[in-house]
């Protein structure tokens, strides 16, 4: 591999990406802005060129949610075109080869040649859709455009020259080859392929809704792009209410859970009645089976006002009688509580699992010098199950923004009242999803923070742990 | 000799102590079940009168002769539930052990590439409005029961867990040696991977059909008509219908004697847990074995 010619391909791709060159030159002003309906005052905030990254500015302005969705892919396209340039840049200057010679730099080139190739295509692509959605000629792509197909071209194809040499010489092979090596094996992911496109990836391009304010005449492939105004709005409103009763819910199931977890599984391996043991784990590990919709009847059964098993018991013993159900004060604990009496069971069995699994001489021994079972807990049980707890305190933190949904929503469910100390992302997403369809710009929003700091926390916590010890890292 | 006194007293505390926790754990686990069975068997005016309780006061089988005088309606959820959980569960599952044979196979090229992109989903993803849309608006199933039986069939944690029972059911030399012999990837998958993986089968496919039995929210999002409710969202629709009713019905001063009354609510909630209960100590194991199985490979 010439490191020249790479570094200064890449370096071109990158500069043709840069928001420094039109991609996009706008043509016939006066026709195309009076044919799409643009006035004076709009006028004003409108360019005769447009760049990747504010061509969304231009959606925004000239108020042409239709080309929205598009615009939003272009600019992310730009964003990943610059992304894998600068990081194969940087891998050539570190010299982080990987472990079978140059085939790891070049997939890594070719990567970064491949999207700015798919940039600039899906940018004349997008002035051949405006300009046939406005039926006139507004938008055409630059010279920059056609430059950068020349270069990242001219780039995939080198590479790919010097990459067929680079794999017979550590006999691997590409994709195509492997088609034809394993295609059952391919067949086989075909319905997983499906079923992860629909039911994930493509609804990831849904997040472009978060930047749209919603209307029903427009529809909601065309109404108007805000930019942020959804994410200012929850910022004033309830973002902070969410983020930090979502949090400090979980911090207490996690705590909590895990030390209620913990303790039973242990208590559970020191009991030598078998039929105990087992009897136990089974009446333990049942509310685990049970719907929340069940769970649902049991809270209400026990709490209601009027007939609930508690106030009933209140009233017998002639005290005043409490209304759980309009005194949101009471719901983080009974909350908490119905959390860890649903999950305890599956906790104890994963802790349960590592502690058969240590060496019973270990204990043995121990009995022999004279320790107790309380210094056996404390010196063995213990510093054995810390590698599950690790690994199931990761998880936990990585999932820390996600929500119990189904948990609160029928405990809590439509119940205003409760709301300032229950209300979590997923259920102010999952009213706005059921109920108010006008406002879907914003529980989208709602929902790609909540996404977003997760992942974010997620990637943290994942660097973090790897630095420290590589055998917990997540991935 | 003074140690060994010390040691089995410290023992002996312990071990009471162990089965009074254990005992009031299991206590509190099970008595919101008692309390919703022996309300289901009392005279509902002795609920509204006296409240609910532990043992049925007067013991009546009033509410269960109330839901099957009329069926029409559980039987039809029941009847959409089974079907959600049948087709569901066998899909699913068709779908996760053909992928875990996928990114088990270490010649495959691609098995981690796959492995993380079934992962990512678990740590990113659009969120629920762009999930829902992809349902209701572009593919355009909203009251269609595909929408209802799909979105459930995969979870990345079960394709994980069922590769890590495949590598650990079927030993690496036994498909080689098939592959030398001339089978293909059809012929491994089905005669040799899936004879020997039926715990691993039994225990994806009841976690796939236990998360199918239970879930409502798919139908409060994408059903259009009642005939096609999943059986918990049948009983969800019952107790939030009756809870609305009588607080209209005190509003206008109406007669609440039609409504379903508190204790035909606990029947019709026995009876859409009764399977699972029922079944749960039979299958209990396999959920143990595929939780171990799945937190120690992680």
């Amino acid at each position: 591999m010439n490191k020249k010619i790479s570094i200064g391909g890449s370096l071109a791709c990158i500069i043709l990406a840069l928001p420094i060159f039109n991609q996009i030159k706008v043509v016939n002003l006066v026709a195309f802005f009076s044919k799409i309906g643009v006035n004076k005052e709009m006028a004003k905030n409108l360019f005769t060129g447009y760049h990747l990254f504010n061509i969304l500015s231009f959606v925004q302005n000239a108020n042409q949610g239709a080309l929205g969705i598009f615009a939003m892919v272009l600019f992310l396209l730009a964003v990943a075109t610059l992304y894998f340039n600068i990081a194969f840049i940087i891998r050539v200057i570190l010299k982080r080869n990987g472990n079978k010679g140059e085939l790891g730099l070049i997939a890594a080139g070719k990567l970064g040649f491949f999207f700015e190739l798919i940039t600039s295509f899906a940018t004349i692509a997008f002035t051949i859709f405006a300009n046939k959605k406005f039926k006139i000629t507004g938008f055409v792509p630059s010279v920059a455009v056609y430059i950068a197909i020349a270069v990242s071209l001219a780039g995939y194809v080198y590479f790919k020259v010097i990459e067929k040499k680079e794999r017979e010489k550590y006999k691997e092979h590409g994709l195509l080859k492997e088609f034809k090596k394993n295609w059952p094996l391919f067949l086989m992911l075909i319905p997983t392929f499906i079923y992860f496109m629909i039911n994930n990836y493509l609804p990831m391009f849904g997040v472009y809704f978060a930047f749209t304010s919603f209307n029903f005449r427009d529809g909601l492939w065309a109404s108007p792009f805000i930019g942020f105004k959804n994410f200012e709005f929850l910022i004033k409103a309830d973002l902070f209410r969410l983020t930090k009763n979502t949090i400090l819910y979980n911090i207490a199931f996690i705590g909590i859970g895990n030390a209620f977890q913990i303790l039973f599984a242990i208590l559970v391996s020191r009991v030598t009645l078998k039929w105990f043991k087992k009897t136990s784990q089974t009446l333990m590990f049942m509310p685990y089976f049970v719907s929340f919709v069940i769970l649902k009847v049991i809270v209400y059964n026990v709490f209601e006002y009027q007939y609930g098993l508690i106030n009933n018991f209140v009233t017998q013993s002639g005290a005043e009688k409490i209304d759980f159900y309009n005194t949101p004060s009471y719901w983080p604990f009974l909350i908490t509580f119905f959390y860890l009496w649903k999950n305890i069971g599956y906790g104890m069995v994963v802790y349960l699992a590592t502690i058969m699994g240590i060496d019973n001489e270990i204990y043995e021994a121990a009995k022999v010098d004279g320790a107790n079972d309380f210094q056996q807990i404390f010196y063995i049980t213990l510093p054995h199950i810390k590698p599950t707890f690790i690994i199931l305190l990761l998880y936990a933190l990585g999932s820390i923004m996600k929500g119990q949904f189904e948990l609160f929503y029928q405990l809590v469910g439509n119940n205003g009242v409760l709301f300032n100390a229950t209300d979590i992302f997923d259920t102010y997403v999952y009213r706005i999803t059921t109920t108010q369809p006008l406002s879907i710009g914003l529980g989208t929003a709602a929902g790609l923070y909540q996404s977003i700091f997760g992942f974010l926390i997620i990637v943290l916590v994942n660097f973090l742990v790897k630095r420290k010890n590589p055998e917990y890292a997540l991935f | 000799m003074q140690n060994k006194i010390k040691q089995s007293a410290a023992n002996k505390t312990l071990s009471a102590f162990a089965y009074v926790l254990l005992t009031i754990g299991s206590i509190i686990c099970v008595l919101p079940f008692i309390v919703i069975v022996s309300g289901s068997f009392t005279d509902n005016a002795t609920i509204i009168t006296k409240g609910y309780s532990l043992l049925p006061k007067n013991f009546t089988t009033a509410a269960y002769q109330t839901i099957f005088r009329s069926p029409k309606d559980i039987i039809q959820a029941y009847k959409m539930n089974f079907y959600y959980t049948g087709i569901g569960t066998f899909l699913g599952l068709m779908m996760i052990t053909l992928t875990g044979y996928v990114i088990s196979r270490k010649e495959f090229k691609y098995r981690n590439t796959v492995s993380f992109l079934i992962y990512f989903t678990s740590i990113f993803g659009g969120g629920m409005i762009p999930w829902y849309l992809m349902y209701a608006n572009v593919l355009n199933l909203k009251g269609h029961t595909l929408a209802i039986w799909f979105p459930a069939l995969m979870s990345p944690f079960l394709v994980i867990l069922m590769r890590t029972f495949i590598v650990g059911a079927v030993p690496d030399a036994i498909t080689e040696s098939a592959k030398i012999d001339g089978a293909g990837h059809f012929t491994i998958f089905f005669k040799i991977v899936l004879p020997v993986l039926k715990p691993g089968l039994a225990t994806v496919g009841l976690f796939l059909a236990l998360g199918y039995w239970n879930d409502w929210y798919r139908s409060s999002m994408f059903s259009t008509n009642s005939s096609t409710w999943q059986l918990q969202f049948y009983l969800y629709d019952l107790l939030n219908a009756t809870t609305a009713m009588k607080q209209m019905a005190s509003n206008v001063s109406m007669k609440t004697a039609d409504l379903p009354t508190e204790s035909v609510k606990l029947a019709m909630a026995v009876v859409a847990t009764g399977p699972v209960l029922l079944f749960y100590p039979f299958v209990q194991r396999y959920f143990v074995s595929g939780i171990t199985v799945g937190a120690v490979k992680g």
